[in-house]
């Protein structure tokens, strides 16, 4: 992506997502050099639903965060690639949404974990034949007087 | 607009960008940009919009990760857009997020093509390398190629078409690497006369014309 004055970016940050679809398809016509930082713009504004949807279908489907992450990725890519056609789309909520569910869609759940034995618990022998021992008067707490 | 009310413009503008993008930085430093007389005015609206805005939504550390590796994966995308357009890198990434090798997609597209000699699969992975690396050019990649790869990566070949278009002005197609052909009488001439131990094997052949012959191929 080239470097353009941040003027511009500012300026496309100020349009809502139905008018820079519009800049978008312009761009793409005049062969536009600044379309990829209208395109960025839009996809940032996707990833927080593109991030919503794989969290909740990802996890719903016991992916791990490993593999959500995996689809977020993936969602946001194709959504760079979608955007760079030359037709209109739709709003880019509902790319995101669309895009989202097919990544995490794609991910294979793993298996779950084989859950972990809990510990043994410690024989506490000579604790426990103490204890009988005072019980049955074989021996006395110490008073320390004796020492 | 003068050069004044053009920095107090890109001053507010600059506030409110960074605001949009979580990277806000003290309204002081905002003020720096404008004459000391217009301290005033800017920090007016910068309140304004602060106001407007409300409290700034706290997002939990994990989403805020996932969102800033999601931003590095669309600008690392981008920023090594080329000949292909965004698509080496993209290809990339998805193959990466779906955990696909390499060899998974040569072994598939020498399935598609009916690629069975050694050297037009060894032809297939270098060219696919290639083609990940952004060393072709996306104007010469042939439809049915890219058609196979949408089908690999389940995704819409429109998609892959208009990633492979680089933006703004074509650049002129470079030699391309491989067959070199041309359409002149000459070089079919200078063939015809070193044939048959300069045509290459017909299955490196058909990678090549996937790969550099252009959509029709």
């Amino acid at each position: 992506m080239r470097h353009f004055d941040t003027n511009d970016e500012h300026a496309f940050q100020r349009l809502d997502d139905a008018q820079l679809e519009v800049v978008r398809v312009e761009m793409i016509a005049d062969g536009d050099e600044r379309l990829e930082l209208v395109i960025r713009v839009l996809v940032l504004r996707a990833v927080p639903a593109i991030e919503r949807v794989c969290r909740k279908r990802g996890g719903d489907r016991g992916l791990s965060g490993a593999q959500i992450q995996k689809a977020i990725d993936d969602a946001a890519v194709r959504m760079l690639l979608r955007l760079k056609r030359p037709d209109r789309q739709s709003t880019v909520t509902a790319i995101a949404a669309e895009l989202a569910t097919a990544c995490v869609d794609a991910q294979e759940p793993q298996p779950a974990a084989t859950p972990r034995l809990a510990s043994r618990r410690p024989e506490l022998r000579v604790a426990e034949e103490l204890g009988h021992a005072i019980k049955r008067g074989r021996i006395h707490r110490n008073d320390w007087r004796g020492s | 607009m003068n050069a004044g009310d053009e920095a107090f413009d890109r001053a507010f503008w600059q506030a409110v960008g960074d605001m949009q993008a979580g990277a806000a930085r003290p309204i002081e430093s905002y003020l720096h940009l404008v004459p000391r007389h217009e301290h005033d005015e800017l920090a007016r609206m910068l309140a304004d919009v602060l106001l407007a805005r409300g409290p700034a939504p706290t997002p939990s550390a994990e989403e805020s990760a996932a969102y800033a590796r999601a931003v590095a994966v669309i600008d690392q995308v981008l920023i090594t857009s080329g000949p292909a357009g965004i698509l080496p890198e993209a290809l990339k990434t998805m193959r990466g997020a779906r955990g696909i090798e390499p060899d998974q997609i040569t072994e598939q597209l020498a399935v598609d093509f009916q690629i069975t000699s050694p050297a037009g699969r060894k032809a297939l992975e270098r060219n696919y390398h290639r083609l990940e690396t952004g060393q072709l050019l996306g104007a010469k990649l042939a439809s049915r190629l890219l058609e196979s790869l949408a089908r690999i990566f389940e995704i819409d070949v429109r998609d892959l078409l208009a990633g492979a278009k680089p933006t703004g002005t074509a650049p002129r197609p470079s030699a391309a690497p491989g067959l070199g052909r041309s359409s002149g009488a000459s070089t079919s001439r200078r063939q015809a006369e070193h044939a048959p131990e300069l045509l290459p094997d017909p299955e490196v052949e058909l990678v090549e014309r996937l790969f550099h012959g252009g959509p029709d191929a």
